[in-house]
């Protein structure tokens, strides 16, 4: 039910005033923002800014203590919001893949479609699959997380939540994890995610990939969003001091 | 030698079957019991690590042989209903009495699960139930293997105390064939080397699911997968 409603609205989530504290450190002061179908924002901003935990509040990971996140007319984050049924439709890629070590590449993509979903399984297979070769992996489908280099894990890791076809990919630090010269073909896969219309939530330090895939930049301190500006706009001109001083650190 | 083999093994073997229903009975029942009062421990609910809490002090904090009395003799006092057989007295002995212990290695293997891996099961719209399943209970089972099993043989030792409650388990037969004719060695050196293969046992019992389940090995995809890679070839 809640599907069809989601796709023909603009606004995916409207965010106002969300505050969350841990313990004494205000880590959300006041944070308010919309996401919008089809678009790529990146989320930039100095260690401690409040960045993970902003991405963690959309699918309620992370409970703020005040605010609210509109998702069409219901507020998630009230207790008697079936928060599983937004869970469903938005998919998360953690920084530590935290793919399920016991089960096989195919079996880590296919559980949710089966569990979550009652899909068939012969048909959950295929799904997986076919989410497995758009991710370049359906080689590996058989073997185990293990044996997969933190590149490879990584894109399971998106497979596994495509695989819910989902409207929304939260992104958090998907590449922080990774060696180097590992970290192209995660951006490779995200990069063709976007091409494709994936609205996405990314948490980032890749000022490259921000600047060619975002439509939009949020740079977040202490706390608080402080800018909210296209790309080229960010990178080229940032508008506060803070901002300017963090872009000419990173590039 | 013939008092060996006319009386000595017959008396042995007689208690051996009882030794060994109470010992499977009791850890089927202790395995139960501490499932469910590990899972108790570390759980949200206040009254309920409660209830598993004061469980496990009580249980630890006196030894079996006095549960055994206790259970026996005492409670029957209060509750003629509970008036149980020296054998059924012995098989809940058991079962209390490792339960509490087992609940303690079942909280840490529950515990000891990566939170990283039940935040991506809540991510993917998984239920709490589910969640526990698939992606909770596969790897804790994994974790206390060895402690489990651990459990198992003490248990199956502990057997052997019940003797203070007259079971006529294996040590009971020993104790009464050397009371009748003063042969130590023969009655506690057949009683030990019943006790030793009855464990040894166990030990294969242990490395068979150890192996089954891959333990201490890089964990190997499941033959079953095999179609599926084949089917990829074909593509």
């Amino acid at each position: 039910m809640a599907n069809e409603v989601i796709s023909t609205e603009q606004n995916f989530l409207r965010v106002r005033n969300l505050c969350k504290s841990f313990d004494a450190l205000k880590v959300l002061d006041n944070v308010s923002t919309d996401i919008h179908l089809g678009e790529v924002t990146c989320v930039l901003g100095p260690s401690g800014a409040g960045k993970s935990t902003f991405l963690r509040c959309l699918n309620r990971l992370e409970t703020p203590e005040s605010g609210e996140i509109i998702c069409f007319g219901k507020n998630t984050l009230t207790r008697d919001y079936d928060i599983r049924s937004l869970r469903e439709e938005v998919g998360m890629v953690f920084q530590q893949f935290n793919l399920f070590p016991l089960k096989t590449v195919l079996s880590n993509v296919m559980l949710a479609p089966v569990v979550v979903k009652k899909i068939k399984k012969a048909e959950a297979r295929e799904l997986a699959m076919s989410e497995l070769e758009k991710v370049g992996l359906a080689e590996k489908a058989n073997s185990l997380p293990g044996t997969l280099s933190g590149g490879q894990k990584q894109r399971v890791a998106i497979a596994r939540s495509l695989a819910m076809k989902p409207k929304l990919m939260l992104f958090d630090e998907p590449t922080s994890a990774l060696d180097p010269e590992l970290v192209s073909d995660v951006l490779d896969v995200m990069k063709q995610l976007a091409r494709d219309g994936m609205t996405m939530v990314v948490v980032t330090h890749e000022m490259g990939f921000a600047r060619e895939v975002a439509d939009r930049i949020l740079f977040m301190a202490d706390g608080k969003i402080i800018e909210d500006d296209a790309p080229d706009v960010f990178f080229d001109s940032p508008r506060t001091e803070r901002a300017r001083a963090f872009v000419e650190k990173m590039l | 030698m013939s008092s060996l083999t006319h009386t000595l093994l017959p008396m042995l073997l007689q208690g051996l079957r009882l030794t060994i229903l109470i010992a499977v009975l009791g850890i089927v029942f202790a395995f139960a019991i501490g499932s469910v009062a590990g899972y108790a421990l570390q759980s949200k609910s206040k009254i309920a690590r409660g209830v598993s809490f004061i469980y496990i002090w009580i249980i630890r904090g006196t030894p079996l042989v006095v549960q055994a009395l206790y259970i026996y003799y005492v409670l029957p006092l209060f509750m003629p209903f509970l008036e149980l057989s020296s054998m059924a007295a012995g098989v809940v002995v058991i079962s209390i009495n490792s339960g509490a212990f087992i609940a303690e290695i079942v909280r840490g293997a529950l515990q000891g699960v990566d939170g990283g891996q039940k935040e991506t099961g809540a991510s993917l719209g998984m239920t709490n139930f589910q969640i526990l399943i698939h992606l909770v209970i596969p790897p804790a089972f994994r974790a206390v293997i060895p402690a489990l099993f651990n459990q198992f043989i003490i248990a199956l030792k502990d057997t052997s105390l019940l003797t203070i409650i007259v079971v006529n388990e294996m040590t009971q037969m020993a104790m009464r064939y050397s009371s009748l004719n003063f042969r130590y060695i023969e009655a506690y050196t057949a009683l030990a080397v019943f006790y030793l293969v009855l464990i040894s046992v166990l030990v294969l019992i242990q490395k068979f699911v150890e192996r089954k389940l891959g333990v201490n090995a890089p964990v190997k995809p499941k033959l079953k997968n095999l179609t599926a890679k084949l089917k990829l070839k074909a593509k």
